[in-house]
Order: structure tokens, then sequence, then C-alpha cells
């Protein structure tokens, strides 16, 4: 896009603003009746208004009896065709949103000047010191029909030079715009809008100072409306909290003249209330679970034993350690992509640590290539440790782990490498894993490995079902890591994940009986049950 | 070098001079034809490069995917500057910056400089000594990342969850011989209706008791969690379709490429 | 050409096709009953010649086009008609939330969307929540707008965004505050001066949110930080690895779902039979359904040869 151009569309709109600027006079309601076309309908009875419950304020909800002539009542005359809500607006509001309009046409004629004018002026200096060179500019120049870029340098600048000039003149001369009027406009502006509550409770229907204001329409039938406010002050559609309202229904007919008033509802205020009550459940939750966590993670800490079922993946690592010894082939630990922060890199090396231990006491050989250089520090500490608990200080050297590469594919190829070359009896892939985790566990299954593997990438598991003996899905991978290695805060969030799963399952058929019961005996209030799981925004 | 890889090496260098040249004079009508038939025909090179994988291992792969690797990282690193430290940061700070990197500039709001601080927090794990300081705004990530995801997880994932299972099991319900006369196997029928709500039930339910850790699965609790493996293991499969489907997508792209922009074989 | 179903592709193939097709199909069928042959006879077969068996179903399809009949399922129609019944003028927010990688499969979902939103008269907003989709959000932008809505005009009809760094944290202030994430559009002009954003704070002031992608951050974010937050109806267009993890949410927390090419390919075939003047336009997932077709006839028939190889394997250790 040329600058030149967004120039222009910035001139474009602010002759737009300028001449919508000028403002409609209020409109006052005169009611002429008509009474050749249609006759006047019966008006809307029973207006009740109350603020909007567990919002931030600026909305009102309105609820009526619809008029006897409605549309939709059969036994009418059916002359109404829609409704008009009606709000009160005391003349001071009127005045807060001329100022609004003055405030948005200055602020946003300075918008662009402010991001342009150092460009046209930096271009004009240029000019002036003689540069010619018309593609230097920080712009790009559209030329009329006849000039040509390369003909006539001199000539052309001169063209570029005016035109730029008057794009500058034009910009200020329809109001004088600096960043100090704009600062004028909004503090007048932000005056106005705070005395305004006052002038809506000073200045109500009764006074006269003031005129009905449309702020809405519903069709035939509707007994219900939402005045929903805006609560910036910039917006139009502003709706002050604290302030005394005033709301009519229109019941309005085929004829624009021709139309009935209710009677005046209010005063009601609108304002904001700190709990939204329509999110109680989720604030039930967040309270559960953070009490099942904290308990239990107390619980493991202060040493009570939390039993966690043994996975069929985890004692299949043993088994595969004690074949690996049989064949005196090297076992293949891969802890995937993850960052040592990640928790399922957290929960392989808890299992690692298992692993290791159990090979230092075979005395069978451990592989350990990895992606991320702190993953490679941390699992160094690991598989030492473990060889110190088995006893096995000795046996432990520093090539057991090492770093391979940072770049997916180009470890993916050095495992492959390793796998086809060293023939591991067992492969165990635990941590995060993505694309590669295909290519790993097929290269694996080729060279005839046993294969274990947990990931929580749901995305991944698929794959590593299909081509290992032992995948730990997604939440068994903490588990596996849980039960391994009894941190008390695995063990206690696992517990507490127990509970709220149980808790899930205690609520979905509690509500799926209800829907049932409510069906079969026709109690309807069962099926209220359901509601309370609604989260209100 | 061997005598074939000088071959091959040749061999490809010819192929690629000559498809550039053809190309370039095809595009004959356009600006900078040579340009853009040495950019088509260069991805090419890159996509055939990458395909060789597949017969195996090679030296044109491993030059693809290193290019790939290295442009990725730069690229990268040229958009965090200049979306988020020129545009989101200097504007906030300085007027004289945001001109000189001709960004609008903004309000200042010297609660910016916080960010500063705790990135460059981030930056002392470069150093041995205060590598230790980096866990500050480590700690500031996980902890704000924590808590905006429990709340919008526990909302999302946990309580509207328990109110999308509580599906009703009977749908339209108007006696059995309804049922029975207008029996049809159509998506939005009766019966496939009801059975969707029926396996959406029992198969949360096992699903969740096969990932109960805190009893062992015997009995009626052990039947329900193989339900559940079930159930999950016919996800997988769907899943698995999903990829293949997604993975025959990017080859179409590909070859689309190759077949079109490239060899304009088809228009 | 045009079949009702894929299983007539195979019958009818002899009949009604282009010669090229023919003797496309002839090579595959062949070259599987070979394979079916060699199976049988457990002789191993070099994975390299799946990938070529792959590759010409793909390619034949691409080289003469075959395309078949779709007929959009609940899922992908719920976001259609969303959008049908939407009064004129309704604000609707598209985000290319995808990278090249990814385009294949996203943008035809994203062309078809952009395309029925405009041709509706929405005002729609264009936004990105990755930093490789405001390339492609910018070209897709300069490819259909001025040649099929000439009259449209850019901030009145619609506008970008464009790109912002933040990931999902992007979401959540959007969702209360938009003009403080995004002060101006893609062009560097204020938001406040743009008549599409008249009347606009934040999320909530949108009546539909269509998010293209398949990464992170992307259909799942906007579920979780905008859609369950503001109660505006999020649909989201995926690839096809992430579609099964956005079922769940469907229909209470997603109003529909894209699932990779087919469902872009459903939304195309939606969007012609309602607005036939698209009909002249490419449609991109139709035709890569082709090749999808033939390529899963392919790998449905290797999966049956491999079971059966498995099968006469066992018998045959069994014998002896």
């Amino acid at each position: 896009m040329t600058y030149l151009l967004r120039v222009l569309l910035t001139l474009a709109l602010l002759t737009g603003t300028a001449v919508f600027a000028q403002g409609e006079p209020p409109a006052v309601d005169t009611t002429l009746v008509d009474t050749t076309t249609v006759a006047p309908p019966a008006p809307v009875t029973g207006l009740t208004g109350k603020d909007r419950d567990n919002d931030h304020g600026h909305a009102i909800e309105l609820t009526w009896t619809p008029s006897v002539d409605d549309l939709e009542n059969p036994s009418g005359a059916r002359s109404v065709l829609r409704y008009r809500i009606m709000m009160w607006k005391p003349t001071e509001a009127y005045r807060v949103d001329t100022l609004r309009q003055m405030y948005d046409m200055v602020r946003s004629n300075y918008a662009p000047i402010r991001v342009y004018k150092p460009l046209v002026d930096s271009a004009l200096i240029l000019i002036d010191q003689g540069m010619v060179d018309v593609s230097a500019l920080p712009f790009e120049v559209l030329l009329p029909e006849g000039i040509n870029r390369t003909d006539a340098p001199a000539e052309m600048m001169k063209y570029v030079r005016k035109a730029l000039q008057d794009t500058l003149a034009a910009m200020t001369a329809q109001v004088d715009i600096s960043k100090d009027s704009v600062k004028v406009f909004r503090s007048n502006f932000l005056a106005a809008v705070e005395s305004l509550p006052e002038a809506f409770n000073a200045n109500g229907p009764s006074s006269g100072h003031g005129a009905w204001d449309s702020v809405g329409a519903e069709v035939p039938g509707a007994t219900f409306f939402r005045h929903a406010g805006s609560k910036e002050e910039v917006s139009p559609d502003f709706l002050p909290d604290y302030a005394d309202l005033y709301y009519r229904v229109d019941a309005a007919t085929s004829d624009p003249a021709v139309y009935t008033a209710s009677d005046v509802c209010g005063p009601v205020q609108a304002s904001g209330q700190w709990y939204n009550s329509g999110r109680t459940v989720v604030l039930i939750s967040v309270i559960i679970f953070t009490i099942l966590t904290v308990v239990f993670v107390q619980q493991a800490r202060r040493g009570k034993e939390l039993y966690v079922r043994p996975l069929a993946g985890i004692e299949a690592v043993d088994d595969a350690i004690g074949r690996a010894t049989e064949m005196g082939k090297p076992i293949l630990y891969v802890l995937g992509l993850g960052a040592a922060s990640d928790i399922a890199t957290i929960a392989s090396f808890t299992i690692l640590s298992r692993v290791a231990k159990r090979v230092a006491e075979y005395q069978t050989q451990l592989i350990v290539p990895t992606y991320d250089p702190i993953v490679m520090t941390v699992a160094q500490e690991v598989v030492k440790s473990s060889y110190l608990d088995a006893g096995r200080p000795d046996d432990y050297n520093e090539d057991i782990v090492y770093f391979v590469t940072q770049s997916q594919f180009a470890y993916v190829a050095a495992v492959n490498g390793v796998m086809l070359r060293q023939l591991p009896a067992t492969n165990v892939y635990m941590g995060k894993f993505y694309a590669e985790s295909l290519i790993l566990a097929e290269t694996g299954a080729l060279a005839g490995s046993i294969q274990i593997a947990g990931t929580d990438e749901i995305a991944q598991i698929p794959f590593f079902v299909v081509a290992c003996d032992y995948t730990l899905i997604g939440e068994e991978l903490y588990a596996a890591s849980a039960y391994l290695g009894g941190e008390p805060v695995l063990l206690g969030s696992l517990k507490a994940q127990d509970y709220a799963k149980a808790l899930f399952v205690v609520c979905a058929v509690a509500g799926f009986l209800t829907l049932i019961l409510a069906d079969a005996t026709g109690a309807h209030w069962l099926a209220q049950f359901k509601q309370w799981f609604m989260v209100a925004d | 070098m061997k005598k074939t890889s000088v071959i091959i090496l040749s061999g490809v260098v010819i192929l690629f001079l000559v498809s550039w040249l053809v190309k370039g004079a095809s595009l004959s009508g356009e600006e900078n034809p040579y340009l853009q038939g040495f950019l088509t025909t260069f991805a090419a090179f890159l996509t055939l490069a990458v395909f060789s994988f597949l017969y195996r291992d090679n030296p044109f792969y491993k030059f693809a995917e290193h290019l790939f690797v290295g442009a990725s990282a730069a690229y990268w690193m040229t958009l965090g500057f200049w979306q988020t430290l020129v545009k989101k940061l200097i504007p906030k700070l300085s007027d004289g910056l945001a001109n000189f990197f001709e960004v609008p500039t903004e309000e200042h709001s010297y609660w910016y400089f916080l960010p500063v601080i705790l990135g460059l927090l981030l930056l002392m794990r470069l150093s041995k000594k205060g590598g230790w300081l980096s866990r500050w705004p480590l700690a500031f990530i996980v902890g704000y990342t924590a808590g905006i995801n429990f709340v919008g997880y526990l909302r999302s994932d946990f309580v509207k969850q328990v109110s999308s299972t509580f599906v009703p099991l009977l749908i339209d319900w108007q006696g059995v011989g309804h049922f029975f006369s207008n029996f049809s196997l159509a998506i939005d029928g009766q019966f496939v209706m009801m059975l969707a709500n029926v396996v959406i039930f029992v198969g949360v339910l096992c699903g969740l008791v096969y990932f109960f850790f805190s009893k062992e699965h015997t009995g009626l609790f052990g039947t329900a969690s193989r339900v559940g493996i079930w159930i999950l293991m016919i996800t997988f499969g769907a899943s698995f379709g999903y990829t293949v489907m997604g993975r025959i997508s990017l080859l179409v792209g590909r070859l689309t490429f190759l077949f079109k922009d490239w060899l304009g074989l088809i228009s | 050409m045009m079949f009702d179903s894929p299983m007539l592709l195979l019958l009818t193939a002899g009949s009604g096709a282009t010669v090229g097709t023919y003797i496309g199909l002839a090579i595959i069928v062949l070259g599987l009953l070979a394979l079916l042959y060699t199976s049988i006879k457990a002789i191993e077969v070099d994975r390299r010649i799946v990938f070529l068996f792959i590759f010409v179903a793909v390619s034949i399809p691409i080289l003469f086009p075959i395309t078949f009949e779709e007929k959009a399922t609940p899922v992908v129609k719920r976001i259609f008609d969303k959008i049908e019944s939407l009064p004129e003028g309704s604000r609707i927010l598209l985000s290319f939330d995808f990278d090249p990688a990814m385009a294949p499969e996203v943008q035809p979902m994203a062309d078809a969307v952009m395309r029925h939103a405009l041709a509706k008269n929405h005002r729609v907003i264009f936004m990105s929540l990755w930093a490789t989709g405001q390339g492609l959000l910018d070209r897709t932008m300069q490819r259909i707008l001025p040649n099929e809505f000439p009259d449209k005009v850019d901030g009145v009809d619609f506008a970008s965004v464009g790109y912002t760094a933040g990931n999902e944290g992007v979401l959540n202030v959007i969702v209360s505050d938009f003009k403080k994430m995004f002060p101006s559009d893609a062009n560097s002009i204020p938001l406040d001066s743009l008549p599409v954003f008249n009347r606009f704070s934040s999320c909530k002031d949108l009546d539909l949110v269509v998010t293209f992608g398949g990464g992170k951050p992307g259909a799942k974010e906007w579920v979780l930080f905008v859609g369950d937050k503001a109660n505006v109806p999020v649909a989201v267009g995926v690839a096809a690895v992430v579609a099964p993890q956005m079922y769940p949410y469907f229909p209470n927390q997603v109003l529909g779902i894209m699932g990779g090419i087919k469902g872009a390919a459903e939304y195309e075939s939606e969007l012609i039979k309602h607005y036939p003047q698209f009909a002249e336009q490419p449609t991109p997932g139709m035709v890569m359904m082709g090749p999808q077709t033939l390529a899963h006839i392919v790998i449905i028939a290797f999966i049956v040869f491999g079971n059966v190889a498995y099968f006469f394997g066992r018998r045959r250790e069994e014998k002896p």
C-alpha cells in the first residue's frame, strides 16, 4: 500500500467525520395520532425494569406484558407490529453526545497525522536539500499521466513537493489538531461524563428537561428487552451506572404516527457486581480440587501409603531388562524432545531412575541419547545416583547419557542409527514426542526390540500403540512416575485427580439419571440439575 | 568423493540449471522471469530433496534439512525482535527509538520496564554465576500460565464437559411401536442419535474408569476399564485415520506444486 | 468427470474416464494384485514399494482430476448455517492460526468461509495468532478480495489487524478489550477510525469466531479463553491431525468442526450449492478429495493384504 493513498483515505475520512459531526438535533416525540388509517393500539402494561445481575454494570433488563392488540394475539386488533423501547435522556446527556462526537473527530484526525506528519516533514526537508531521486523517499509516489520518472527529475520533484505541501495543509486545515487540543477535548468530555449521573437523577421525565430517545426495538410477542449499554465513555452507547433511568415501551403500528406509549417505569439504576453468581460452579470446582490436592500432597509428605495400582507397562520394563540381560544386549532409553521442565520429561526422569537402577543391578548396558543439553545434565545425575543406589558406582560412566543434537530429525536419525547398529533388546520411549514418534517406534520394531512407550502428547499415542508392545497412555505416564518415584507432589496430585474423576463420574451419572427420570415421570424439576453445571458469562 | 557421487551431483546440477533456464524462459512475460524461475526451481529441488529421504538418507536431504533449520531459526529470531521488542515494547518506552524504528509512538508506560528486567534476568541463564537469577522470570511465567490455565481448563474441560455428558437416553420418544415403524439409520435419525448419546455416556464413564489409579481393575471395575481401553483404541484408530488424511493432503499440496508451478503439467 | 461415490470410482473408470485415469487405475490395480500375490507367498515387500504406490495413487488424480459429490455432514453444516442465518452486517472474526506447512489442509477452509462471510455482507475481521499466519492472511486477502469482491472497502466491510505476539495471552486480553492488543489495523490505521470497529470493544461483541489452524495456540485456546469465557460461538477449521481432539467440545462448546481436507470439501460444496457464483472459483478442497480417495483405497488394500499375509503366514507356521 502506498502511503500517499493512505493519506488520501485519511482525508476522505476527515471530511466524512466532519459532515457527520454536524449532529442531529434531539428528536422530541409528538403524539400526533392519525385515526384515519389505524386505530391507536392498547398500550403495553406491567412494564418493570431492573439492573442486570452478574455483570459489570451498564445494563438494564425490561419486562412487560404485550399489548392486547399484539400481532401475535389472535383475539385483539393485531395492529401492533413492533415495540419501540424508549429511554428518557436529559438535555445534559445530549450535550455529552455532542462533546463525544467532537472529541471523536479530533482524536481520529489526530491519529493518522501523528503517524504521517513526521514522514511528510522529513520528505520535504530531503527535497529542499536537493534530493532528486523519487525512489529514495520513504513512500511510493503515484505520478500523474504525462510526468515521467526519469525524464526530468527536478521537474518531477517540484510536483511531489507541491503535492506533499497540499496534503499537509489539507490535513491540518479543518481543525486545529495538535496533541494538546486532543487533551483539551478529552478533559472537557470526561468532565461532562462525570456529571452525567447527577443530570439523570435531577431531570426525570416529569421535569421536562430532556427528550425520549429510542434505544432499541422488539418484535411482536416479545416481553423482554435488555438495554446493554457500553462501559466505555467514548462509546455512543455509554450508559452511566448509578443514574436514575426511566423507560417506556411504545406499541407501534404500520403507521409511524400511530402508536401508544406505556406508563413510564423507573427510576432504575444500573450497577456492576463484584461476584458473578453464574460462575459459582467454577469457584466450587476450583476450591474442591485445590483442597483435594493440598490434602493428598500433605498426606503423602507425612508418609501415608497412597495406593496406586500397578501398571502393565511398568511391570513390562522389569521383564524387558531381564530379557536384555539374558540376551547380553543393551537397553535404549529415549527421553523425548521435551525440555527438562515439562511434566512428561520429569516423569520420565523418575522412570529412568528405576530403569538405571535395575540395569546397574543386572550389569546390563544402558544407552541414553538426549536432545536437550539440560535434560542431558539432569539425566546424567539421575543415572549416576541410581548406580550409586544399586551399590555399583564403579560401573557408571559418563558416556551412558550423551547429547546428540537439538534438531528434531537429525536426532531421530542418530537414534535410529543406534537402534540398527547396536540392536538393543529393549527400547523405552518416555516423555514428550512429536512427529518423530512413529519413525522411532517403527525402526525399533524393524530391529526386533521389545518396545515400551509413554507420552502425554495425545496425537502421538496412536503411533506408539501400533508400533510398541506396551504404551503408557497419557496420564498413565504420570501415574507410573508417581508409582515408581513416590514423590509426594506427584503422588498427591495423582490422587487428587482420581477423586476429581470420581466426582465427574458421580455428577455425570446423576445428571444422566435425572434426565431419564425427568423424561419418564414428567417431573421436569429434575432436569434442573443440569442447570447447576451451566456457566454464565 | 566417490565417482558415483560426482556423477549424481553433476546430474542434479545440470538438471537444476536446465530447469532454471526453461522455467525462466517460460515466464518471460512477468517481472524478473529468471529470478522467479530460480525460486520455483529451488523450491522444487528442496521438495524433491526432502522426498529423497524416502529412498534413503542422503546429502541432498541433509542439505534441505539444515537449510530449513537455519532459515527458520533466523526467521523466528527476527520476528521476535520486530514483533515483540520493536512493536510492543519500544513505543511504550521511548519516542526516539520508536521514530528510529519507524513505528508509531504510543503513550509511555513505565510498567513496561518490568518485563524488560524480567527478560534480562531470563538471559542470565547464559552466565554460570548468575544462572539462578533466571529462575525468577521462569517462576513468573509458570505461575501466570498455571493460574490462567487452571480456571480455563476447569471451566471448559471439567464443568462444561460434565454438563455435556448429561445426554438424554431417549430422544423424541413416542413409544416402542413408533420407534420401530420409523426406524432409520440416517445420521440425524432417532436411532443413531440415541445410540450416539449412549456411546458418549458409556465412553466417558469407562474411559475415566481406565484412568482411575486408586483401585485395582478387577470385577465390574475391571470390565468397565476394559471397555474403556477399547473405546480409547477406537478413538486412536479414528485419530490415525484423520492423520493419514492430513498427511496425504500435505503430499497432494507438494505434488500439486511440482506438477503445476514447476512442471506446468496442469493448469 | 464426476462420481457419486468412491466405490463407483473403480467400476466406472473404464467407461467414462479419460485415457490417463484409465491407464493410471490399471497400473494401480495390477500393482496391487502383484502385491497381493507376493504377500500370500510371504515374500518380503520393500517399504519403498509402498511409498511408490502412494505416490502413483496421489499423482494420477492430480494430473487427471476426479471429483466426487460432497454432502455436508452436520458438524460442518452447522457452521455454514450459522453464517447463513446471521443478519447482514454481523461481525465475524476469522483467525488464521496456521503456517505454510498446514496450509494445504487449512487454506481451502479459510478461503471458503471468507467468501461466504463476505458474500453474505457480514463485517469480517481478520487476525492471526501465528506470525507465519499473517503472510498467509495477506496473500489470501490479495488473492480473493480485489478479484471477487471489488466493491468491498477496507475498514468498512472488512479489516485485518494482522498478527500480534503473545500467543494465548492475546486471547486473554481481547476477550475483554480488543483495542488494547490491537490499537491499529495491519495498515497502522487506528481501529477507532475504522467503521468496522464502531461500537466494538471486545470479543463479546462478535457474532461468530472462526479459527483456522491445528497447532497451539489455536482452536482449543479459542474455545477455552474466548468461546467459553465470553459465550461467543466458536467454529473451528482444523488440520486433520487435531480434529479428533476437538470433538469432545462439539456441539456445546464448539459450533462446528471442519476437520482436514474433507471438512473443507464439504464446506466448499455447500457454498457452491447456495452461491453458484463461486462455482467458477477454484475448490482445492474438492479437488484434493480425488487423490485423497484413491490413496485411501490403496491404503485400505495394504491393510487387507497385510492381514491376509499375516493369516497365511500363521497357517504356514502351524502346518509343518
